[in-house]
Formats: C-alpha cells, structure tokens, sequence
C-alpha cells in the first residue's frame, strides 16, 4: 500500500508537468485550429533561462541568502521571457500564414521547432546543463511515505498555475474575449476585441505555463538538455488530444492520466519500465477509439479556447 | 530580371566561394567520425576534440615531413548506422589517410565496412562491443577495452570487494548497454548472487521514479546501472538517493564523464564504475593534458582519441607515406604508454582491455579497485 501511494505521487508530480505543457497545446489549438508543434521547445527554453538566470543570481550571491526568492523570481522571469518569445514566434512563423491553408502554418510550426532547438543547441552547447538542485533537498515522510520537498513544489505550483488560468478564461474579460475569438473571429472582432492581440496572447500564456514546467523539470531531475522539449512535448500533445484537443480542463485530465498510467505500468506490469510510453499511448487509442473527440472534447463552445 | 532570381543568384555565388574557402596546400587529410549531434553528441565532440589535440600535439612536433599541416575532417555519425554509412563515404571520397571513429558500436561497425572497401585505417577509440574486431578486417584496431572484459571485471568487483548477495540490473537497450547488462547478469547469476530483476529504461528517460520505487522496496545490495549516457546515469542517481535508496551502485564507461559529478553533485558520490585503468602520472598524459587543456576538461574518450589519432599520425609519419599497408606495418610494429594506455595491437587489431574499478570521490574519479589483484588502490 505504501508503495502504491508512493507511486501514485510519482504519477502525479509527472501528470502534474504534462497537464501544463499540455494546456499550450490545446489553448493554441482552441483558438486557430493550429498543432502548435514549436511548443516543447518552449518547455525546453524555460529549462535553459531557469538555470542562466539561476546562475546569474547564485554569481551574485543572492541564491545562498535568499533562495526561495531566488526561486521564485526566477520562475517569474522564465515565464515571461518565454511568453514573449512565444509572441515573437507567432508573430514571425504564424500571423503571415493566417489566412493560408491549415498544412502550411503546420509546416511553418514543424519548421519552426527545428529551428528553435538547433538555436538552442547552437547558443547552449550539446553539454547537459546543471541545475542548482541543492537549493531544495530533503525528504518529508508521512507514515511510510516519503515526498521530497521538490515534489510538493512541483505539485503545488502546478496547481496554482492552473487555478489561476482557470480564473483568468473563466472569470476575467480577457478570458471572456479568449473564448468569444475561439467560438467566432469574425464576430468576436465586430464587437470590437482585437483578436491578433488575443491569439498573441494566448501563444503567450501557454508558453508561459511551458516554461514553468521547464524550469521545475530542471530542478527535479537535475539537469536540462537543448533536445528535451521533443518527448515531453509528445506525450503532452497526446494528453491534450486524450483530454479533447481545445478544452482546457480535458488538457489538465489528460497530462494527470498519461503521467499516472506511465508511472503505473512502470512499477506494476512485468516489462513495464520499457514499455510506460506504449501503456500511454495504447490508453490514448482505446479512449479515442471509443469517445473520438477525447474525454472532455464536446462542440459546446463556450468552454473552449 | 526579378528580385527572386538575383537572390537565388547571390546565394550560389555565396556558397561557391564558401565551398572553395580552404587554401589548396598538400595537406594530409584525417577524418574522423562521432555523433556530434544528438543525445551522446558530448561523447562524440570529446572525441573529435581528442583528436584536434593530437593534431596539435604532432604538428608541435614538427609536424609530418612532405605535408603542409594536418587537416581534420570531423564528421557526425549521430550514433545512427544510416549516417556513419554517409559519414563514411564522405571520408572516403575526401580520400582521407585515416579515420578515428566511431563511438556507437552499432555505428563503427558498418562504417568500417565501407572504409575497408577502400583499405583505410579505422582506429576506434570508443566501440567496446566484441564484433568490432572479429570481423577479419585487415585495417581495423580498436584503442579501448572490450565489453566481455568489462562485465568480468564489474561481477569480480561484486563478489570480490562489495560481496554482494542481491543485484538489481538496469540498462537502456542499445547494442551496448544491454549487451553488457546481459552479460553481467547472466556471470552475476554463476557466481551465486542472487538477480532480484533486470528491468529495461527508454534512452532519454528524465523520470526513473517507477523503477526506483520498485528497487528501494527491493533493496538489494548492488545496482548495476547500465546507461549509454552520463547525464542519464546523473539523473538516475539524484534520484536515487534522493529516496534514500542505499545499495552501491556500479556504472561503466558510458557513464564515466564529468558530467556526472557537475550534474549530480554529491549524489554522485561513492558511485562506483568499470573503465580502463589512465595513469596520470605518465609523460604520455602530462602531454595530452597540456594539449587537451584548449578544449576544456577531458570526458571520458578524450584520452582515447587521441591516443588513436596519435598512433595514426605517428604511424603515417615513421611509413613516410599514407599507403595503408605501410602504414599499417608502423601501427603494428608500435609498443608505446599513450595517454590513456599501454599501447601494442595483437592481430585481429585489438589492444586489450585493463578495466578497473573506479569512484567517485571528492567530485572527482579516483583509482579504487584492481580486478586483476583484488586490492584497493
């Protein structure tokens, strides 16, 4: 029992990472119908401003004195400077093609991928880069149990994260002309929201909730790599389609399903570890198989980005 | 004229004179191939690194008579069998004197058959799987150790020093990694330990949290973590121990890098892992250390590499002539203490292995066990 329970936080810290890098995708793909493939390279740059920032700091000798602060406010940073990255791409690779067919800002997004990462490569170095992870260490035990602190961080700010991005689609004007543009551009415009500036926008938060989980895979696993926004990015698309592709709260089911049934079938089935990604995708088969637009996808509109 | 076309125009004008850049001396060509891309693009680019060195260290030398320096084509082989194929022919039509490469197994071994066609000396620094050199290959030697030995040495450190009764056997399913946890299971189970569970990773793996689990409530004495990549076996021992999980855990060459110690910090400590024995203290290594120190600090094939690229050179240079038989003649004739190793090729161009047991301590790789006398260093 103990070790299931251990699992199950497993499962979650990773769902937990995939439901925010999910949320981009599907916001994007709410809005312009667009499989923003250039997203994981935003998880990945987050990775890598997280730990030049953190450097930067701990040269300065802020992180020995202050490191929550550090923390924190490197995460905030990383969050914006990505989110206006993502601005910039869109802007770039995205806005021209918005009245070309859908194959072609599908190319330009493909094309795009490629050439963040290889830029990533090229400034950053083929080297892992270290994370500090000696600013959080330590274990908390309940019972059995033992949760290290960098996974109640994890958790916590994940939830955050989406309970505020919850509170900003559904509760704030913004959110409401997110939602009016996704439902009808021609429309939502003739009332007057400038809809370039909220697909701008979305682009923006969903590169910000990336770059978040970047930065904390980095301080979980210890290091970053310029290639590691290629598989997480997978498997979060394949949580967002899971959850319904477009629906927020499906994009957050979605990661937490996908993270739980790899940690799962890794501890449980004879040959798991070698098979968790088959275990995840095979759930993503049968669920589409049997409810086509994914758990929570429906074409009621007003809950879509 | 339209604007479109005198762009494509300028551009072919560009990469003319891109092409034609190099000035046309008799220079002697090396090549060498290592993935210098990809995820063991750090591996390969201490490679290539390794052989610029020696480059360096030959041309401060006086460099070879009748040539006009020494040039390096460094090539990626990306650890793709496809691309060392493409990597190779390149080299062979650049009509190279000699290659040093590759380091996958599974890329040097059809990359050299394509060199062979052409009689051109292969000297990997880094491909420990046994086929590499039982193939007949008459232009073929290998510089490091072989994977057979390796696993003996690993289980000898299990029931010689550590006597360890349970094993637990992780790998990440390339030729290599698996080949040698295999190994090393199956000599584990024939000398009395118990195998708890040989369970397999995905390359690339961030999160080894599931099978961490499983081995904390297994706990057995020894972990024997067979990864192809130093950032993952990092990974895996921050995590680790950060569970508390307490068992030694053994490593091999593919792990051994400084990256392990930068990424794991002290997690890394007390991590014990299988390589060739490198005697610091040999001119041999003050040499390469002095020549190495433009690249940064040497990973783990650095030594290797140049080491291969050295006997190359030298070779090339004793033969007055890049004629492969010849040249071969030198390479073979050649007894020498190189940076990493005593050098001296038997037939099937194999150099022998002297794994040992080494550890981490104090963030650096420190001598531990000798294998061959069961005692500590």
């Amino acid at each position: 029992m103990e070790i299931f329970l251990q699992q199950c936080i497993n499962g979650l810290t990773l769902g937990g990472l995939y439901a925010l890098i999910a949320l981009g995708y599907t916001m994007v793909y709410g809005i312009i119908q667009l499989i923003n493939f250039a997203h994981g390279e935003f998880f990945a740059a987050g990775g890598y401003v997280g730990v030049i920032l953190l450097a930067w700091m701990a040269a300065q000798g802020m992180t020995q004195s202050h490191p929550w602060l550090c923390m924190g406010l490197a995460l905030l940073l990383t969050m914006i400077y990505c989110a206006m990255l993502a601005m910039a791409v869109e802007r770039v690779a995205y806005k021209p093609l918005r009245h070309s067919s859908r194959l072609s800002v599908l190319l330009s997004a493909l094309g795009m991928s490629i050439f963040l990462q290889n830029g990533l490569m090229l400034t950053q170095g083929v080297y892992d880069k270290a994370y500090p992870t000696e600013m959080v260490s330590g274990l908390v035990t309940f019972g059995g149990l033992q949760i290290s602190i960098m996974q109640i961080l994890i958790l916590s700010t994940t939830a955050v994260l989406l309970v505020g991005l919850n509170a900003l689609v559904f509760r704030t004007n913004v959110g409401k002309a997110m939602r009016a543009t996704a439902q009808d551009k021609v429309m939502s415009a003739l009332v007057g929201i400038n809809s370039g500036r909220i697909i701008a926008l979305t682009f923006a938060i969903g590169a910000g909730l990336a770059a978040a989980a970047g930065i904390m895979v980095g301080f979980n696993y210890g290091s970053v790599r310029y290639d590691m926004g290629f598989v997480p990015g997978i498997k979060a698309f394949a949580a967002a389609v899971l959850g319904g592709i477009g629906n927020i709260t499906g994009a957050m089911v979605g990661g937490l399903i996908i993270g739980m049934v790899e940690v799962m079938a890794a501890a449980y089935i004879q040959g798991g570890t070698e098979y968790k990604d088959v275990f995840a995708f095979i759930i993503l088969i049968a669920v589409l198989y049997f409810m086509p637009t994914g758990i929570m996808g429906e074409n009621v509109d007003d809950t879509r980005v | 004229m339209n604007r479109n076309m005198w762009r494509v125009l300028m551009l072919a004008l560009a990469l003319c004179l891109a092409a034609t850049g190099p000035a046309l001396g008799a220079k002697l060509k090396i090549g060498s191939l290592s993935p210098l891309t990809g995820p063991y693009a750090a591996d390969g680019n201490d490679i290539a690194n390794g052989v610029r060195a020696a480059i360096a260290a030959i041309e401060k030398e006086g460099g070879i008579p009748g040539f006009d320096g020494i040039e390096l084509m460094a090539e990626d082989s990306a650890c793709d069998p496809k691309q060392a194929v493409a990597a190779a022919n390149k080299l062979v039509s650049a009509k190279v004197a000699g290659v040093v490469g590759a380091y996958c197994s599974s890329a040097t071994i059809p990359a050299s058959e394509v060199l062979a066609e052409e009689d051109i000396p292969m000297l990997t620094p880094a491909s420990t799987n046994e086929k590499v050199t039982e193939r007949g290959l008459k232009y073929m030697f290998r510089v490091c150790g072989r994977d057979d030995d390796q696993s003996v040495a690993a289980v000898t450190f299990l029931t010689g020093h550590l006597k360890a009764k349970t094993l637990y056997v992780v790998d990440d399913k390339t030729t290599y990694s698996q080949g040698l946890a295999d190994n090393v299971e199956k000599l584990a189970a024939a000398k009395g330990i118990k195998v708890i569970a040989h369970d397999h990773v995905n390359q690339g793996d961030k999160d080894f949290s599931a099978v961490l689990t499983k081995i904390k409530s297994a706990n057995p004495d020894a972990l024997y973590m067979s990864l192809q990549n130093s950032a993952s076996g990092a990974l895996m021992l921050i995590q680790a121990r950060r569970m508390g999980i307490t068992a030694a855990v053994i490593g091999q060459d593919a792990v051994y890098h400084p990256q392990l110690m930068e990424i794991a910090k002290e997690a890394a400590e007390g991590a014990y892992l299988t390589f060739g024995f490198i005697d610091e203290n040999t001119e041999a290594y003050k040499k390469f250390a002095s020549a190495y120190a433009a690249f940064g600090k040497p990973g783990a094939y650095s030594g290797y590499a140049y080491d291969s690229a050295y006997v190359l050179l030298s070779a090339i240079k004793a033969a007055k002539s890049t004629d492969p038989a010849k040249v071969k003649a030198e390479i073979m004739k050649m007894d020498i203490q190189g940076a990493s190793k005593k050098i001296k090729f038997m037939a099937n161009g194999d150099s022998g292995s002297n794994y040992i047991i080494r550890m981490v301590k104090g963030g650096q790789f420190v001598n531990f066990w000798d294998p061959a006398t069961g005692k500590t260093y």
